[in-house]
């Protein structure tokens, strides 16, 4: 059945190419570097370093899992984690927007990928943290992985994206994550590729009744990079949380596209996305939610910030309200600024020279994302990191 | 040695002539009121001296303590121990009123070559420090001065002035905006914070502050000039007959 899907999907993929800036989808992202590069499929293990963040890790290197390098074999009951090549379910490859150029060519190529299963009622505490490596220079690598939380159970996974410095590769994710009713998956994402790479992912969440759904996507890296956020809101009270945080440099150019789709009445979708752009990075924040008739009820919050340190930065944010009911609250903002230069003066005449001054001012407001993380460890890191790119910014 | 010497002090905001040949002297210990009406650059002269960009010195020269104030950026004039207490104190999304605290302290402490205050000696200087203004808990794990209260934010000025143990408090209309309540605890935190080496500057619109707290020396500023300066007692004089004499003469 997956080698038909395959099949289908490279058909599809040769059939289409890659998409163009013609396509409102893709208005603000040239992805013409992506689509004319030749990538190999070479191989070796991994030389990159990395940090476990707890006691379970499932790591791959350079599209591959690393049965060696990975600590998961010590699990409870209910709980499943593995290499999507040995592991099935019929729902893979059910979710994923078929369409999308990056979905299609994962499917006809992905290597490898992370199966997670929790079943029915079991609430596994540790989180599950999969690290990517990847250096070899020129190789393209297509991972696919699958999160199952079944009915009332819980889960935390961190996704964990690492390049090795000065290689150009292509790192092509597709994500899918089913949560059935009342359960919950804590999902996180920590984007650290080569500012010399291509880094995509489309991250698709099928929420059951009174599930939840919360992601926390953080990017440092890649030089042209986009996250597809779905998610699809299938029972009622259903809750969906995307928060965001994109720290670029230098000429990087990242995309976060977001997609809420409200079938169901009572349900809330809550997104907070903040960037912090330096030197001539780009980045583009383009927010859909959809309210259907049905979906009476709804409570849709959104938010995007971004605070430029530099006149060559830019970003396009494109809030998209499409609602179809009637009795529902949803709001959006964006904005586009500097520090505010009276806070700096403030903290100055409080002895707080003005590079920690920006520094501090910087953190704070990045740290309003930061602010709804619950897994601590998870928190703990991301913030260590965002400290660290603050860091080198001010130098 | 003063521990502040303006002489001859001209300052403009937005090429605007606002200061016009400001002279006052302040000694270790003593409290020197500055009273003025609208307009007449008494917010001027606090951010000239504190290091706001946006206020230009033109002409004169101000001593902290020995030091010209040119050579020395605003937070290198708190460092050296100057401290401003705002008028309209800035709130700080994301960053905890004890984090920025701490930053502030050690900064200043790394300044004056002193050692760094590790996270135990800082705590018992904040329960030392924090009875001085009687500050909630709750406000110190807040974000700076994020939905505080005007008069919760005018008590932090005084907590951090505490905290930062300067030589120089400068009180820019501290007690705008006020009740009595407030302004008296505002007053006997200041008070409790006078020293025989250390000065202040409070600059005020009303007299009433002065009841609380009651300066060695009082000075009129109309019209970016100091018209007047006498002890205490000049500010009643004021209470009583109003700015309206100086103003007229000045033709204003």
């Amino acid at each position: 059945m997956l080698n038909e899907l395959r099949n289908k999907a490279e058909t599809a993929f040769k059939a289409n190419g890659f998409p163009t800036t013609k396509e409102e989808l893709w208005r603000f992202t040239d992805v013409s570097r992506v689509a004319s590069a030749e990538f190999s499929n070479d191989w070796k293990t991994s030389d990159l370093e990395f940090q476990p963040l707890d006691k379970i890790t499932v790591v791959f290197e350079n599209g591959k899992l690393s049965r060696e390098k990975s600590n998961f074999d010590d699990l409870p009951k209910g709980v499943c984690i593995g290499s999507i090549l040995d592991l099935v379910d019929p729902r893979i490859g059910t979710l994923a927007d078929a369409q999308s150029a990056f979905v299609s060519s994962n499917t006809a190529y992905f290597s490898d990928g992370a199966f997670i299963e929790v079943t029915d009622g079991t609430k596994f505490e540790t989180p599950i943290h999969l690290v990517f490596l990847a250096d070899v220079d020129g190789a393209a690598f297509h991972l696919r992985n699958f999160i199952s939380a079944g009915v009332d159970s819980e889960v935390t996974v961190i996704e964990e994206y690492i390049g090795q410095s000065g290689a150009t590769y292509w790192t092509n994710v597709v994500t899918e994550a089913f949560v059935a009713d009342q359960g919950f998956v804590d999902h996180y994402k920590v984007q650290r590729e080569s500012a010399t790479s291509f880094h995509f992912q489309t991250l698709e969440a099928h929420l059951g009744t009174g599930s939840v759904f919360s992601n926390h996507a953080v990017t440092f890296g890649s030089a042209l990079g986009r996250n597809d956020i779905r998610g699809k809101l299938t029972g009622e009270e259903g809750e969906a949380i995307c928060n965001g945080l994109y720290l670029l440099k230098d000429k990087q150019h990242f995309d976060t596209h977001m997609f809420m789709d409200h079938a169901v009445p009572k349900c809330n979708s809550h997104e907070l996305y903040k960037g912090i752009l330096d030197d001539k990075s780009r980045a583009v924040f383009c927010g859909r939610i959809l309210v259907q008739e049905d979906a009476q009820e709804t409570d849709a919050i959104q938010s995007n910030g971004n605070l430029l340190l530099s006149r060559g930065a830019k970003v396009n944010t494109l809030p998209q309200l499409e609602i179809y009911a009637d009795d529902v609250k949803c709001t959006h903002g964006a904005t586009i600024g500097e520090l505010d230069e009276v806070g700096l003066y403030y903290l100055q005449t409080r002895g707080i020279d003005p590079v920690k001054g920006r520094a501090m001012l910087t953190f704070a407001f990045a740290n309003e994302v930061l602010d709804e993380v619950k897994c601590k460890v998870a928190k703990a890191y991301i913030e260590g990191l965002v400290h660290e790119w603050l860091e080198q910014v001010e130098k | 040695m003063a521990l502040l010497e303006i002489k001859d002090l001209h300052a403009s905001v937005a090429d605007k002539p606002i200061l016009k040949g400001i002279n006052l002297t302040i000694k270790p210990g003593e409290v020197h009121a500055i009273m003025g009406p609208n307009g007449s650059g008494k917010s001027t002269l606090s951010n000239v001296l504190a290091g706001n960009e946006a206020y230009v010195k033109t002409a004169g020269q101000v001593l902290f303590d020995g030091q010209d104030i040119d050579d020395l950026a605003a937070h290198e004039r708190a460092c050296a121990g100057m401290f401003l207490a705002f008028q309209y104190p800035v709130e700080i999304a994301g960053i905890s009123n004890m984090y920025f605290l701490k930053a502030a302290v050690n900064a200043v402490r790394k300044y004056q070559g002193k050692d760094q205050l590790d996270a135990m000696d800082f705590l018992d200087m904040v329960e030392d420090k924090k009875k001085i203004v009687k500050i909630r808990d709750d406000l110190l794990e807040r974000a700076v001065n994020s939905g505080f209260s005007g008069g919760e934010k005018k008590r932090n000025e005084i907590f951090q002035m505490a905290m930062l143990e300067p030589k120089l408090g400068i009180l820019d209309e501290t007690d705008s905006g006020l009740d009595i309540d407030a302004l008296r605890i505002v007053a006997d935190g200041v008070n409790a914070l006078r020293s025989p080496d250390r000065g202040f500057l409070v600059i005020t619109h009303y007299q009433r502050l002065l009841d609380y707290i009651v300066p060695d020396h009082v000075h009129v500023l109309v019209h970016g000039q100091i018209v007047k300066s006498g002890g205490k007692e000049l500010a009643l004089e004021l209470e009583d007959e109003g700015y309206a004499s100086w103003v007229d003469e000045k033709g204003a």
